[in-house]
């Protein structure tokens, strides 16, 4: 760690990294209810569930790019953060906002809570993602707000780089997008039509500059190739997710009742949204084959070309499976969709926020550049361990969708929903074990952080 | 390359179609799209793989158009 | 043709095309992108043939025909700015790009002046496919145009304040590479959706 500030990036982590366990945990319980339809009811109800999982899902992943944030811009400006104070008061802000929103979703029922919190005033709830109550929404720009005005002050009074450049663009933009979770329209088209320049332009667009910006960071400091090398890659790479990405929005609008033209405009452009992951798989491998020296930190250069590869697999390749407008027809909404969900979030923006996380984590707590031997043996362990079983649940799913597709869309007799949910059940039994054994490594990810503190640092291993 | 453009321009004016006709504009097309790799994009001085990627752009929306003007005839 | 192949000592080849390697991967990507745009314009007519023929005929061929020649001698002139640059002039490299951008800016008025007449017309992106193609193809296309310019004037502005020599001139290239690009397109949209049928 090289400038005093950077610590503020600590808490952010480690409060991403509760939250990631409480997602965790209610994906589990979801897990089941898809097989024991009546497991905790009435306490948690499948909706509540499926909001404190994926809700606790997008702020934990904020919270990690806010840390991400703290701790690169400093070091890249080559200058201590504007304000220390700001983003610790945030921090606190966020958290509280956070954990009452889901203490909100559990205690009360949500209509409950809609009329609690002032939703008829301003109507904003009960749509997919964005179910947090208006005010907390309020809550999260003005801390949005507080935290671009802190990094962008740093970036302005220090030296300005590619890398943050790119990561500060991602940022307005995520905190722009946002902005239409306010536009709530009573016409349903139009509400579905804004309601993905949030959920898609984040992915599929300023998400990936965050994505880039932070691995172009992290291979920079642990491979020592040349910074122009990097930032050109970035500047590629950045430039064709939004060429290809904006219009892909697209691909959401097949069914919704837009203006025919879109079938042809989000096929097209969203049939290139895998090109970006893919040149970020071939940029992060690159350049660890020509890397300058061997870092101590091996985790998170795992870490680092794991992102790479599960984000192409999961965005790339199992976003194209179903982006074509005449494949989208028959799997639109089913499991295929939930698979694509899961790998590509886990691959993309869990991954890179472990990646940061596991290399800045080791500088925040004392050590000169990596942890000891055996707490990274550990991560190394959790990596493969969540990662497997992140593939396993995607093949289930993937499993579960086909034949959900057949038996209900394809068929001469099509059969009923539930009916047919019946029928798969067994791949949600296998969905559930797979979601247990990355439970585990979940644990023993967390575990790596208290085992092996007492060692040396890791070495340099020779390279071969 | 200009003479080219008049040709296929006065083909399009003179209102000529038919498949042959159509197939000789996108033949010349392809031509002018080769010569702009070729000389101006200077092209023909690279070698190996960096050399192809133009022709082969051509070649195969060239491929796709033509087959999809055969079949409309057809 | 020949004079141009003659500013550089011939007969020997490259590893790699001109520019910046890092703009060809992008040029590739454009060019897929196109690729796919013409091939489904041309499997999508196939099925309305009857329609595609009868509107193609409302559009003006000769806005077609001088913006085909604007951006051919555009592509010209971006040629000579990097036999200049390559010989150190960086003044008269200066001069040929910005004839090139007078050229992009003939381009661009011209389409709009088309545009206006369409909409005017009010023909829209729904009215029906071949428009929808007509429009989509074009439009993108015309933002490419903008985005070339954009880097040619970028060029230029730092060519006169002689940030480019013989041996430093990559950055001529990088932009004359995408322009070139854009030109291509434009070669085979041209005769693609204004002419055959
Ligand atoms: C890291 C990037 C990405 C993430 C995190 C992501 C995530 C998601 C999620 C969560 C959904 C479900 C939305 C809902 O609730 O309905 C979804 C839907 C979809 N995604 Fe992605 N995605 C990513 C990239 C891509 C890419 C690159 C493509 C295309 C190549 C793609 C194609 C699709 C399609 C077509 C749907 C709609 C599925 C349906 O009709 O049900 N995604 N994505
Ligand atoms: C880091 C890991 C995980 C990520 C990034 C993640 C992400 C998501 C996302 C984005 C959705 C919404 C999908 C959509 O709208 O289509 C979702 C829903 C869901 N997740 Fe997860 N999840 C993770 C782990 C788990 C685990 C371990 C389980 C359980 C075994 C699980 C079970 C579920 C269930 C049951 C749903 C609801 C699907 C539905 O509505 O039908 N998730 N998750
Ligand atoms: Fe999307």
């Amino acid at each position: 760690m090289q400038y005093q500030s950077q610590a503020v990036a600590k808490p952010y982590f480690i409060a991403a990294i509760g939250l990631f366990v409480l997602q965790i945990l209610f994906g589990l319980i979801m897990g089941l209810q898809y097989v024991v339809g009546d497991f905790l009811f009435p306490e948690i109800p499948f909706n509540v569930a499926r909001m404190v999982h994926t809700n606790a899902l997008i702020i934990w992943l904020l919270m990690g790019f806010m840390g991400a944030a703290y701790y690169l811009v400093p070091e890249e400006s080559e200058t201590e953060l504007f304000s220390p104070r700001l983003a610790l008061v945030t921090f606190w802000v966020f958290l509280a906002a956070a954990v009452l929103t889901v203490a909100g979703y559990l205690l009360v029922p949500y209509a409950t809570l809609a009329e609690l919190t002032g939703n008829h005033l301003l109507p904003t709830m009960g749509r997919e993602f964005l179910e947090q109550p208006t005010i907390t929404k309020i809550g999260i720009v003005v801390v949005a707000l507080a935290f671009i005005f802190n990094v962008g002050m740093t970036v302005l009074k220090g030296r300005k780089t590619a890398i943050n450049l790119v990561l500060l663009l991602g940022l307005v933009g995520l905190a722009v997008l946002f902005l239409f979770s306010f536009y709530n329209p009573t016409n349903l088209v139009l509400d579905k039509y804004y309601w993905w320049w949030v959920v898609h332009l984040w992915v599929e667009g300023v998400w990936e500059l965050i994505l880039g910006a932070i691995l172009a960071f992290v291979l920079i400091k642990v491979t020592g190739v040349d910074r122009e090398v990097i930032e050109k890659w970035l500047y590629i790479i950045i430039a064709m997710a939004l060429i290809s990405g904006i219009i892909g929005t697209g691909h959401h609008y097949f069914w919704i009742g837009v203006p025919e033209y879109w079938q042809w405009w989000g096929s097209i452009f969203s049939a290139l949204e895998p090109l970006p992951f893919f040149m970020m798989t071939v940029f992060a491998f690159n350049m660890v084959n020509r890397r300058r020296r061997n870092h101590p930190n091996r985790a998170a250069v795992l870490w680092a070309l794991g992102t790479a590869v599960m984000a192409f697999l999961g965005a790339g390749v199992w976003g194209f499976l179903h982006t074509l407008s005449p494949v989208n027809y028959y799997t639109h909404g089913t499991q295929i969709t939930a698979a694509h969900g899961h790998m590509s979030f886990y691959g993309a923006y869990v991954m890179i926020v472990l990646t940061i996380i596991s290399y800045a984590m080791p500088l925040l707590r004392g050590r000169k550049v990596a942890a000891s031997n055996k707490s990274q043996v550990l991560e190394m362990w959790s990596f493969w361990l969540m990662t497997v079983a992140m593939v396993f649940i995607t093949f289930f799913l993937t499993a579960a969708g086909i034949l959900q597709v057949h038996m209900q869309r394809v068929m001469d007799k099509p059969l009923p929903f539930m009916y047919v949910q019946d029928q798969i059940a067994l791949f949600y039994w296998l969905r559930e074990g797979a979601g247990l054994v990355f439970l585990i490594g979940l644990i023993v990810y967390i575990a790596s952080f208290f085992i092996g503190n007492n060692e040396p640092e890791a070495e340099v291993v020779p390279s071969t | 390359m200009v003479a080219l453009t008049l040709v296929t321009y006065s083909i399009g004016r003179l209102g000529l179609s038919g498949l042959d006709i159509a197939l000789g504009v996108l033949l010349l097309a392809l031509i002018k799209g080769h010569l702009i790799g070729a000389y101006f994009m200077g092209l023909n001085r690279v070698q190996g793989f960096w050399r192809w990627p133009v022709t082969i752009w051509l070649l195969l929306p060239g491929l796709l158009i033509t087959i999809a003007f055969v079949l409309a005839e057809g | 043709m020949t004079a141009l192949t003659q500013t550089n000592p011939a007969g020997q080849l490259n590893r790699y095309p001109p520019g910046d390697l890092a703009i060809w991967i992008f040029i590739l990507a454009e060019l897929a992108v196109f690729a796919i745009f013409f091939a489904t314009y041309a499997f999508t007519r196939m099925n309305n043939v009857e329609l595609f023929n009868q509107f193609q005929q409302h559009l003006d061929r000769d806005a077609a025909l001088i913006n085909t020649l604007a951006l051919i001698t555009s592509s010209y002139f971006v040629v000579r700015a990097v036999a200049a640059i390559r010989e150190g002039a960086s003044q008269i490299c200066v001069r040929w790009l910005l004839a090139a951008l007078g050229m992009g800016v003939l381009f661009l008025a011209v389409k709009s002046a088309e545009y206006g007449h369409h909409f005017s017309a009010g023909i829209n992106l729904s009215t029906n496919s071949f428009y929808m193609f007509y429009l989509s193809l074009t439009f993108f296309h015309f933002m490419h145009v903008i985005m070339g310019m954009v880097i040619l004037a970028a060029v230029a502005l730092k060519a006169r304040r002689g940030g480019y020599s013989i041996e430093d001139h990559t950055g001529v290239e990088t932009g004359a590479s995408y322009w070139h690009m854009v030109d291509l397109v434009w070669l085979i949209l041209f005769p693609l959706v204004y002419v055959m049928h």
